[in-house]
């Protein structure tokens, strides 16, 4: 049984990074970097039918119910680190993109308008971060959690959301097809590349802003315990070398940032230090859609490999 | 079927025959990039069970978990390979064989590099050979066998799949002609491994001079203990290595090592190493080759003239 050549599915080309045309960003920036500050919910306990995540059980994390500790923790980014977040952005004029899920959207209408007098781009997150998509679902349960995971936002916002990061970045095989139908323009799901590509979906115009999964707050920090001091470090030295090797074609780096955790009083200044660095004439931080409408139309955008 | 403690026989270090590398290198030194592909739909059957203690598993399509491998192929490993040509290195790739089928551009990068493979399974997403019954595990290695020689024109001589090997295993890989099991942590030297026919070594694996270490949620390891670590163990075997014979593994995975945040540390790992005389940079091929050469059949008559004598006391 002979394997074909590349890839495993259709949803994008085997591309790898040295065949590709170079990619230029707007005024030649070396790097385009977009900052996910998540606001996602985590319930006191799920709905027997909903899928909640490995990740989000016991012995990754939580503890068993009532899990009083996990559950007010995450709820203290939404009361309090979420404003120390915005000062800092604030600050050095950067905006975020910010993934929230349909419960905070309901539940938070003070949080919507903060975001959107900063110019914050709100994108889908699902319906909260205890229940996450999956193939188990079947492909009407999925439809209806993507439509009402966009509806709160719709409904908070005045706005349909153009982007889309999967609680915990889950996916069914359907995943990217159903996005691309909804309208969605781009998803941060997948943690495989520095540059951004095109998701190829029979449904509509979709691309992927991938997501460097291990720099995140909570994976480089808090589930890895690495020191905060090693983190920054660990961040500032992502930057270095994209930023060094994005003078030869454009480099996109992309993370998460979580309130509860990067916004506590004892670990916020780490983020200060990280946004001091990075904010450069020569790199270009921006919301998912002010990426993808750039990237878009760029040659590297359309370019399919072999 | 014979047990893991009558495959190995108990050779401690204070008493085995000496070892002397080529040139009397103190120390041979080979470098493992795992190329792996990660299955976006694993088949049910063959789908790994043994991944989620460190990291949690998600039903497939697993984004976090599989999806995220898929970035050593795209980006990583091109980062990796200017570090490792910088200092020549030639690598023993422990190959997922689909890999040489499906990512042209790696399979040549690898070849033209002359680089040696071993084999890694198919797919790292799947759990094969083990699962498999006695005749289908021997298909298996044998379609491994003709994968890598029809797509490099290479003869396989070694294997290294952890957790997913079976106990029959080292007879199948001796009896289809493979030279070494690079499965064993039990020791810095190569060993003989029992086998009902031919012979077979066990060559030395980083278990823990290893990057995917830093993957674990379960230890705060980062790129600069990795390079702590890898330049202790230099230190210490390069220092035994001149009275016997030592090998370092540097098992490296373009997921881990390519990214920009830990990719000057190998080049830090590489720089000190291979600014040392007296270090043999080879491959696990030819390790295993020498040691078959010159030490193998030695190796099994001292060990079992120790059991005589413990025998006879």
């Amino acid at each position: 049984m002979q394997a074909q050549q590349g890839m495993d599915h259709d949803y994008w080309d085997w591309s790898p990074f040295v065949v590709r045309p170079v990619l230029k960003w707007p005024n030649d920036a070396k790097l385009a970097v977009c900052l996910l500050v998540d606001l996602g919910h985590y319930e006191w306990q799920p709905p027997p039918e909903a899928f909640d995540p490995p990740s989000h059980t016991p012995p990754h994390s939580m503890n068993p119910y009532p899990d009083y500790v996990t559950v007010t923790f995450r709820e203290y980014g939404h009361r309090v680190g979420i404003f120390r977040i915005m000062q800092a952005f604030d600050k050095r004029g950067i905006k975020a993109t910010v993934p929230m899920d349909a419960y905070t959207a309901d539940h938070y209408p003070g949080l919507i308008r903060e975001c959107q007098s900063r110019g914050w781009e709100i994108i889908g997150h699902g319906l909260t971060q205890r229940q996450a998509i999956t193939s188990l679902m079947s492909e009407e349960q999925e439809r209806s959690y993507i439509e009402n995971s966009l509806g709160a936002l719709e409904q908070a916002t005045g706005r349909r959301p153009l982007g889309w990061l999967g609680p915990e970045h889950s996916q069914s095989t359907r995943t990217p097809k159903i996005l691309a139908e909804f309208g969605l323009r781009y998803c941060c799901d997948f943690p495989n590349d520095e540059q951004p590509y095109r998701v190829l979906t029979p449904s509509g115009e979709l691309y992927s802003l991938p997501c460097m999964i291990e720099i995140g707050d909570v994976m480089g920090h808090f589930n890895r315990k690495l020191s905060m001091k090693r983190w920054v470090r660990m961040v500032k030295e992502t930057f270095d070398v994209m930023y060094e090797e994005g003078a030869d074609s454009g480099l996109f780096l992309e993370f998460r940032l979580h309130p509860w955790c990067i916004g506590q009083s004892y670990r916020i200044r780490y983020l200060e230090e990280i946004l001091a660095y990075i904010k450069r004439p020569d790199v270009w931080i921006a919301t998912g859609s002010e990426i993808v409408d750039w990237y878009r139309k760029q040659p590297h955008a359309a370019f399919r490999p072999g | 079927m014979i047990s893991l403690e009558q495959r190995i026989d108990y050779l401690p270090l204070n008493d085995r025959p000496k070892i002397i590398w080529p040139n009397k290198a103190r120390l041979a030194f080979w470098v493992v990039p795992n190329v792996e592909f990660y299955d976006y739909m694993p088949p049910a059957k063959a789908k790994r069970k043994d991944r989620g203690f460190d990291n949690p598993v998600f039903p497939s399509p697993d984004i976090q978990g599989n999806i995220r491998r898929d970035y050593g192929n795209r980006v990583g490993f091109w980062r990796m390979v200017k570090v490792l040509d910088k200092y020549n290195i030639r690598c023993t790739v422990n190959i997922n064989l689909a890999v040489l089928e499906r990512l042209p551009e790696e399979r040549s990068a690898m070849i033209e590099r002359n680089w040696d493979f071993c084999c890694h399974g198919m797919y790292n997403s799947r759990s094969e050979p083990k699962g498999l019954a006695l005749e289908e595990q021997r298909a298996f290695v044998k379609e491994c066998i003709a994968v890598l020689q029809r797509t490099t024109g290479k003869k396989l001589k070694g294997c290294n799949v952890l957790s997913r090997a079976t106990p029959e295993l080292p007879d199948i890989l001796a009896e289809e002609g493979l030279i070494y099991h690079a499965d064993y942590l039990h020791d810095d030297q190569p060993m003989p491994i029992r086998v009902k026919q031919g012979r077979l070594v066990s060559v030395p694996y980083g278990g823990e001079i290893n990057d995917s270490a830093m993957t674990s949620r379960n230890r705060a390891w980062e790129a600069d203990d990795l390079l702590e670590a890898a330049k202790d163990a230099f230190d210490r075997l390069y220092e035994e290595g001149a009275e016997n014979g030592m090998v370092l593994c540097l098992a490296l995975h373009p997921w881990c090592s390519g990214y920009p945040y830990r990719i000057k540390y190998l080049d830090k790992i590489l720089d000190y190493i291979m600014s040392h005389a007296g270090v043999w940079q080879t491959t696990a091929d030819d390790i295993a080759e020498y040691y078959l050469a010159n030490y193998h059949d030695q190796a099994i008559a001292y060990a079992d003239r120790l059991k005589v004598v413990a025998g006879n006391r």
